[in-house]
């Protein structure tokens, strides 16, 4: 913005109020031409356009520029900034601009403050566009004297007035924007007020929301909503700002907006110490695994001869081999972030809010679980490489012994590793890293150990069948994981849901089985078995759910509303509460996410034991059509709560989870 | 090298035919192939390995032609030379509509305006403009070596109102910061912008 108040040196300008351009005119109109000393003048610049010709908002929209004013004021005078009149779309396919067709006049307020020295000499560089397909760049000069006096109306005053009165004004009514995935909600509580045939919203800046798409309106009762999707630049906002057109009949009103937009919360850290801790235990374990603690035990008793041999330390073959260790992981664990980003930028997203990410884990779990109760070992002629790691540096063979260790225990650690690049996948990409160094000092740790005090090796039980068994027991925990997911999946989907994943795990293990028992000796048959195995795997990975469930909570505390059953509670003087819906009401699926279905409403509804009903309208069913009659309703949202004596309260069409749970505690 | 052909063989094994229907920062910059002013196809990924800057342009866009006669777009041009980028001007004016050129025309005018753009590319339908959801004249891009969209929007800070105004050697330019944050291994401070200027002329 420009504000001069300059002294104009020269008192013999011609002032000329209009200034006429290519396409465009400009003059500088005024309300009236005297002031008096601390007084406000509404001026303005007035743009006349040729027929067709355009110019802009402040936000110009996806092109275009607003146009800009330089004030030259006398000693004493103030210029506000420029108050815009409210916009309008002017598409330009498939692009969408803001702005004002053939004429529109820019207003500023000018106050005269005690010391004003009058005359008062306006000078006024104005800077525009006009555009039609095509953009011409304006500039023009134009002036005015005000002369010291009590305020007199110009016959431009009233066109000043016109003007003013579509500069938007701060929105009376209570409004709230819910963001919900990539659309914004205003929803907006009019009362008792007159309806808007149509509202629009104008965004202030760049990034907010999506200029050309169109925006759905939706009325109610004494309410409204307004679905706006989100621009795909993403930037972030701390406020929702614009300018919401609303007409009624012939009339429009603009209203300012400014809603506070909720930051991002930030990801605690207190799970991510759990689970490097977890990780570090895990990678302890891994030392006992059967395919691992073998091969360690006789390289510790080779490397302990070496040294007896030799000057060198055998703490030195333990940093080695540490060294080995903790790179292999590293490495298998940028792979995963490598795996993870690509996967990422073709739209797979990592996150337990995803039914499809969840019934996968919980797929893999049951399979790791199922992989340490059996036999069954993928890749197991990995073991064959122990030897590799023989040369006759012996540092370097420690080192390739770490490395070595990582790779030829694969088959018995696969397990684990899986369950860790299962949890890794849902961090941000930092923290895996930190989850397999983790991992990987686990791992290395008993050895260096041992590396540094050969005489604990005294200590050491006996490979045996013991470590069978612990193999075994470690099947547990696994499972234990898939009921968890399991659980998590439930809040995500119906339990018919629950049980298609339940019954795709139940063929994950029936594969697993074939693949173990599949040791016949004819060549088509073990093939034959494999092709079924494989069958299965596929046909659970079909099954799986792509998204939450619609009917999200008919297993839980919902039944579907019928007067017989309302009757049957208030018979039994319960609390109830009546929710009217449809698919296709805006505001309903908005209050359901942001206030029904949220975890304080569904405590308390449970606790309290209401009885939640719901009455589906998106068929308009007669016999609800007449209910919502009998409260004066035509349509829906409609909230009763019924006391367990008493006539039923009609709660507000804009829900916050706040208003409801306070509701809800206060009935009896 | 190694992550290099990761991200590449990646969607090329699991989705074969990835659709991307827009561009997206920190993701692939879709591929696509033009006619340059001189008749030849030029693609996009034959580039890959260089920073690849594009701009899209119509010079009889007001904003435009302010940015060349004040030799600010020839001087990032200039920039982009210097460490090796390609430049890649787009013209997605449709035929009858403001900045379409022909390809002779398109040469004279880089010659007129000592432009130094590496290949002027003609995309009169407006297909690789709407793929890239260019809005304005100019509107700029940035790609890095591994084709990876690292940067959109405006080529520097003097856009918003009173542009015609404004000096634009004094304005913060996205392009070139852009690329020097990129050249130091950050990460572009803001990888999206307003994009400021005329509307790109699509067929309608």
């Amino acid at each position: 913005m420009f504000v001069y108040a300059v002294i104009l040196s020269s008192q013999g300008i011609h002032a000329d109020s209009q200034f006429q351009a290519s396409n465009s005119k400009i003059s500088l109109v005024t309300e009236s031409l005297t002031l008096t000393e601390n007084d406000e003048l509404l001026v303005g610049i007035k743009f006349e356009l040729e027929e067709g010709w355009h110019t802009y908002w402040e936000n110009p929209g996806d092109a275009g520029e607003g146009a800009s004013v330089n004030w030259s004021l006398s000693n004493g005078f103030e210029a506000s900034e420029i108050l815009w009149p409210g916009p309008h779309r002017i598409p330009v396919e498939p692009l969408m601009t803001f702005g004002y067709n053939d004429e529109v006049i820019l207003l500023t307020k000018i106050s005269s403050l005690k010391n004003a020295s009058f005359p008062l000499n306006i000078k006024a560089n104005v800077g525009w566009y006009t555009c039609k397909d095509i953009c011409i760049p304006q500039e023009g000069e134009v002036s005015l004297v005000i002369n010291k006096g009590d305020i007199l109306l110009t016959e431009e005053s009233e066109e000043i007035d016109e003007y003013l009165s579509t500069v938007p004004v701060d929105f009376e009514q209570l409004y709230r924007i819910e963001r919900l995935d990539d659309k914004f909600f205003l929803q907006t509580d009019i009362g008792e007020g007159d309806h808007y045939q149509d509202v629009y919203f104008f965004p202030k800046a760049y990034g907010l929301t999506a200029y050309s798409d169109d925006q759905n309106y939706e009325k109610n009762l004494n309410s409204f909503i307004l679905e706006i999707n989100a621009s795909k630049a993403q930037l972030k906002f701390d406020a929702f700002e614009g300018v919401i057109e609303a007409s009624n009949n012939e009339e429009t009103s603009y209203f300012n907006i400014s809603y506070p937009l909720e930051v991002e919360k930030v990801e605690n850290n207190q799970s991510i110490i759990l689970l490097l801790l977890f990780a570090f235990i895990g990678g302890l374990i891994l030392n006992i695994m059967p395919c691992v603690f073998p091969i360690l035990s006789i390289k510790i008793l080779r490397f302990m001869d070496h040294s007896e041999n030799s000057s060198t330390k055998t703490y030195k073959f333990g940093l080695y081999y540490s060294f080995g260790v903790i790179l292999s992981f590293l490495v298998i664990a940028l792979v995963l972030l490598l795996l993870k980003s690509s996967g990422e930028s073709i739209g797979w997203g990592f996150q337990l809010q995803y039914p499809i990410v969840i019934s996968v884990l919980f797929y893999l779990f049951i399979a790791l679980g199922f992989m340490f109760m059996s036999n069954l070992v993928f890749g197991g002629q990995l073991g064959q490489l122990s030897s590799v790691a023989r040369v006759n540096n012996e540092s370097l063979e420690s080192f390739l012994t770490g490395i070595l260790a990582v790779v030829v225990a694969s088959p018995c650690t696969a397990p684990f590793m899986g369950s860790a690049i299962g949890f890794a996948l849902l961090q941000p990409g930092i923290n895996s890293i930190f989850i397999f160094l983790s991992l990987g000092i686990g791992f290395a740790l008993p050895y260096f150990i041992l590396s540094v005090k050969p005489s604990l090796l005294a200590f050491l039980p006996k490979p045996g069948a013991w470590m069978e068994t612990f193999k075994q027991f470690m099947a547990f925990p696994m499972w234990g994981s898939a009921l968890w997911l399991l659980w998590v999946l439930s809040g995500q989907v119906d339990s018919d849901t629950v049980v298609v994943v339940l019954i795709g795990g139940l063929f994950i293990s029936l594969a697993l089985w074939l693949l173990e028992k599949n040791t016949s000796e004819i060549k088509w048959v073990k093939w034959l078995v494999r092709l079924v195995a494989l069958a299965f795997v596929i046909f659970s990975v079909l099954i799986i759910p792509t998204s939450y469930s619609e009917k999200d909570t008919q297993s839980q505390e919902e039944l579907v509303y019928s007067e017989v059953l309302l009757e049957q509670y208030r018979n039994s003087q319960d609390i109830i509460f009546l929710n009217f819906t449809a698919d296709w009401c805006i505001t309903c699926k908005v209050n359901e996410r942001v206030a029904l279905k949220t975890r304080a409403v569904k405590d308390i509804i449970k606790q309290k034991n209401i009885k939640y009903l719901e009455a589906d309208w998106t068929r308009k069913d007669g016999d609800i059509a007449q209910k919502l009659e009998e409260f004066g309703r035509t349509g829906v949202p409609l909230y009763l709560l019924y006391p367990s004596r008493g006539e039923p309260i009609i709660l507000p069409e804009i829900l916050t989870e706040d208003t409801l749970v306070r509701y809800l505690t206060e009935i009896n | 090298m190694k992550k290099n052909l990761f991200i590449h063989l990646l969607p090329i094994l699991f989705f074969a035919e990835v659709c991307y229907s827009y561009v997206e920062i920190d993701t692939k910059a879709p591929d696509f192939t033009l006619s340059n002013s001189f008749g030849e196809e030029i693609s996009l990924s034959e580039f890959s390995g260089k920073k690849i800057i594009i701009e899209w342009t119509n010079h009889g866009c007001p904003f435009v032609a302010k940015h060349y006669k004040t030799g600010n777009m020839q001087s990032t041009q200039k920039f982009s030379e210097e460490i090796n980028a390609v430049w890649l001007s787009i013209i997605s004016s449709a035929p009858g509509t403001q900045g379409y050129v022909t390809p002779l025309e398109a040469n004279e005018l880089t010659l007129t305006r000592s432009a130094s753009p590496s290949h002027v590319l003609l995309d009169s339908d407006g297909t690789v403009g709407k793929m890239y959801e260019a809005k304005t004249t100019p509107h700029m891009y940035i790609i890095d070596e591994e084709g990876i969209l690292k940067y959109q929007g405006a080529i520097d800070d003097a856009g918003g109102r009173g542009f015609m105004f404004k000096d634009l050697l004094k304005a913060k330019n996205y392009i070139k910061n852009g690329l020097l944050e990129l050249n130091k291994g950050d990460e572009i401070t803001s990888p999206i912008t307003k994009p400021y200027g005329c509307s790109v002329k699509y067929a309608s």
